[in-house]
């Protein structure tokens, strides 16, 4: 039990390493799917006794994050046609060396937060972490696309915090939360695909029609 | 009785359902202000037991509604049956020129009945995870109203607008998740996250909670528009088509302020007092206000204009709800005034910048005299935004004077009355040419009965809450204001 745990919270660390430092969108859709899919098991692993509910809510993330997210950001990357982040605001190298110093503060910060003994601090650590690489992947990247998978990290990191603080949610809502994080990548992926249409690219940082 | 809740919800459903059958243009958008009808309808009808059925829940305990929700929902069917009334006054050239096809109208139409879903949602979920999914779900249906016309600069609009908002709504959720985990282990009946077992639970981590109200305030903030994180909304609103711009000022982002006083309830009454929230409260009123007024000096697109009205109205409300119970009361109060002030003031915009051919206010000149009906609704809207007596927001405006000399809140009584007159006077500056100065007869005819009866109807009610608040309203409006401050 403990070994699998260790193996999941492993990859954890390591997707989030490798989307801030790799540069094929392709590749990074794989790794926030792969993201998604451990964040589904580790409440599945984590949880004592586990309830029908649980276990339902976790397979629909598992299938959410793992297949038809990932499924629906290939398709408009298909669309748009770009293939790598070029020339990211923040380097790949200056990326991966801040989530080194991110992963060190987030388990110093995370030891000291008051969640009670019970709670397993490595895994809100973890969660931080995740959600400041989503929000790192937000501010440095160019592509339409790559803010997307940083929203859905970041996504990632709030659901691996809410498995560990807020046991108690109902399940009414996570489903809801699932379904709306649905749309919105449903809707960003329209989003993509209309941006290229009009403007024949996705760089964020050239759609500058709107200003003061 | 309290199967009403139920039925709000269940009507725009089955509004959006109809449309998918409706083969004609304008029977659409009938059919929509049929659906927003048949709620304000269901509120009158509903809730007219005033107050003795208040507050009351269903489903559970799931829907619940109180006096501030009821307050919220009354604002919210204003501004939805005025957008509605307004909206085939707004298309009707371009459904006639085919600019807009039939499908685009279906999807307006129903994503306008969805909007109105997704905030009722928001208004009456008791359950304060239920609440965010509703508010996330805005976001996602309004995105698509901004870019109805699928033109380069609404795109831009609509994509800013979706990933700053799904962004920041996503830090509200972490708020919601500390809140949770701010809760005793055992508190027995907490567990569903309920408003109406978390206002009255004990035993709170208090730094845990106060965090969440933190991630809360921000992140909501970024929906409701507060500075400094408002940047989607001038370009949302400018590139929304004029009934969504409304409407989204008018109502959306009250809801997300909405979320914010709910939370700031809970802290407040776990705390035993409102320092803490009302310092937040205060700073963030006033860095809108303060920010709003730099760029309204600047502006020459007159819907951006009023996009930076907007945070500066959803500033002082804010502020107001720093300032202890009279402060709430006038922020209730400036909730309404500032919803209807909006709602006429982006359908005259979005009216004159069609006739004028261009929303730079440097184009739109003599309004008063080009197009009679829109200059008349611009320019007393605009006198209005900006606290003219005897429209209804000088009566807020000056409540919350009353309100912050009462507290002796000076530093913020000088930053609000300077950032204020600064408005005052950059807007007549843009209002004077744009209704008064010299420019051309418009050719065609610019009135037609929907469009007088949005005019008239709004600026009848701006001057009838200005001259007279009716007793019943002022009591209802405080005990909206009781709930907003969460302390007895």
């Amino acid at each position: 039990m403990l070994t699998l745990m260790s193996l999941l919270l492993f990859l954890l660390v390591l997707t989030n390493l490798t989307l801030l430092g790799s540069s094929r969108l392709a590749f990074c859709i794989r790794t926030v799917a792969l993201q998604g899919v451990v964040l589904g098991l580790i409440p599945l692993v984590g949880l004592q006794p586990l309830s029908l509910q649980h276990g339902l809510l976790s397979l629909t993330a598992i299938v959410l994050k793992g297949g038809v997210f990932p499924w629906l950001l290939l398709r408009s990357l298909q669309v748009a046609r770009v293939k790598r982040e070029v020339e990211p605001f923040i380097g790949f190298n200056v990326s991966l060396s801040i989530g080194f110093f991110a992963l060190i503060s987030s388990v110093v910060f995370a030891s000291k937060l008051p969640f009670g003994d019970n709670k397993d601090s490595l895994i809100i650590a973890l969660a931080l972490f995740t959600m400041i690489t989503g929000l790192l992947l937000l501010i440095s990247r160019r592509k339409a696309l790559s803010m997307v998978l940083g929203y859905l990290v970041l996504e990632n990191g709030i659901y691996g915090l809410g498995a560990v603080v807020a046991d108690h949610i109902p399940m009414v809502v996570e489903f809801g939360v699932l379904l709306d994080v649905w749309v919105a990548v449903f809707g960003m992926g329209i989003a993509i695909y209309q941006i290229n249409r009009e403007f024949d690219h996705t760089d964020v940082d050239r759609l500058t029609e709107l200003r003061g | 009785m309290s199967g009403v809740l139920i039925i709000f919800l269940l009507i725009p459903l089955m509004g959006i359902a109809a449309l998918f059958f409706v083969q004609w243009d304008r029977v659409m958008f009938m059919l929509s202000l049929g659906a927003v009808l048949l709620d304000a309808l269901c509120l009158l009808v509903g809730i007219s037991g005033l107050p003795t059925c208040l507050p009351m829940q269903t489903a559970g305990g799931w829907l619940y509604i109180d006096h501030l929700s009821a307050w919220h929902l009354l604002v919210m069917l204003l501004v939805f049956m005025a957008g509605s009334l307004f909206a085939p006054v707004y298309f009707r050239d371009d459904l006639d020129s085919g600019r807009l096809s039939l499908t685009a109208a279906r999807r307006y139409n129903q994503l306008w009945l969805g909007s109105l879903w997704t905030m009722t949602l928001t208004l009456l979920a008791n359950n304060i995870g239920l609440m965010w999914v509703g508010m996330e779900a805005t976001t996602l249906v309004t995105a698509f109203l901004v870019s109805i016309y699928p033109k380069p600069a609404a795109i831009e609009a609509m994509w800013k607008y979706l990933i700053i908002c799904s962004v920041g709504i996503a830090f509200a959720f972490i708020g919601i998740l500390l809140v949770a985990a701010s809760l005793p282990a055992t508190g027995e009946g907490s567990q569903q996250l309920f408003w109406t077992q978390l206002s009255i639970a004990g035993g709170y981590n208090l730094l845990l909670l106060k965090a969440a109200f933190i991630f809360s305030l921000v992140g909501f903030g970024t929906k409701a528009g507060l500075a400094p994180m408002h940047t989607w909304l001038p370009d949302a609103h400018s590139q929304a088509p004029g009934p969504v711009s409304a409407m989204f000022s008018g109502f959306m982002l009250n809801a997300a302020l909405y979320c914010i006083m709910r939370h700031g309830a809970i802290v407040n009454h776990a705390l035993g007092s409102d320092q803490f929230t009302s310092h937040l409260y205060i700073i963030f009123g006033l860095v809108s206000i303060v920010v709003s007024a730099s760029f309204i000096i600047s502006q020459h697109d007159i819907k951006r204009l009023l996009a930076y009205h907007s945070v500066e109205h959803l500033g002082i409300i804010t502020l107001g709800l720093g300032l202890g119970p009279v402060g709430c009361f006038a922020a209730l109060l400036h909730t309404l005034n500032h919803s209807l002030c909006k709602s006429l003031s982006f359908f005259a915009a979005g009216r004159l910048g069609q006739l004028y051919g261009s929303y730079t206010m440097g184009r739109i000149r003599g309004a008063l005299h080009g197009a009679p009906l829109w200059g008349i609704a611009l320019a007393c809207s605009l006198l209005a935004l900006i606290g003219v007596a005897p429209f209804s927001i000088f009566i807020s405006e000056y409540l919350l004077v009353k309100a912050a000399i009462d507290r002796q809140a000076m530093v913020a009584l000088v930053v609000f009355l300077l950032g204020s007159g600064v408005v005052f006077v950059a807007a007549l500056e843009h209002l004077i040419p744009m209704a008064w100065g010299a420019g051309e007869d418009l050719p065609g005819k610019h009135c037609s009965l929907p469009a007088v009866a949005v005019v008239v109807g709004l600026l009848g009610l701006l001057l009838f809450f200005g001259l007279y608040l009716p007793a019943p309203i002022q009591v209802f409006l405080t005990r909206a204001a009781a709930l907003t401050g969460g302390l007895p």
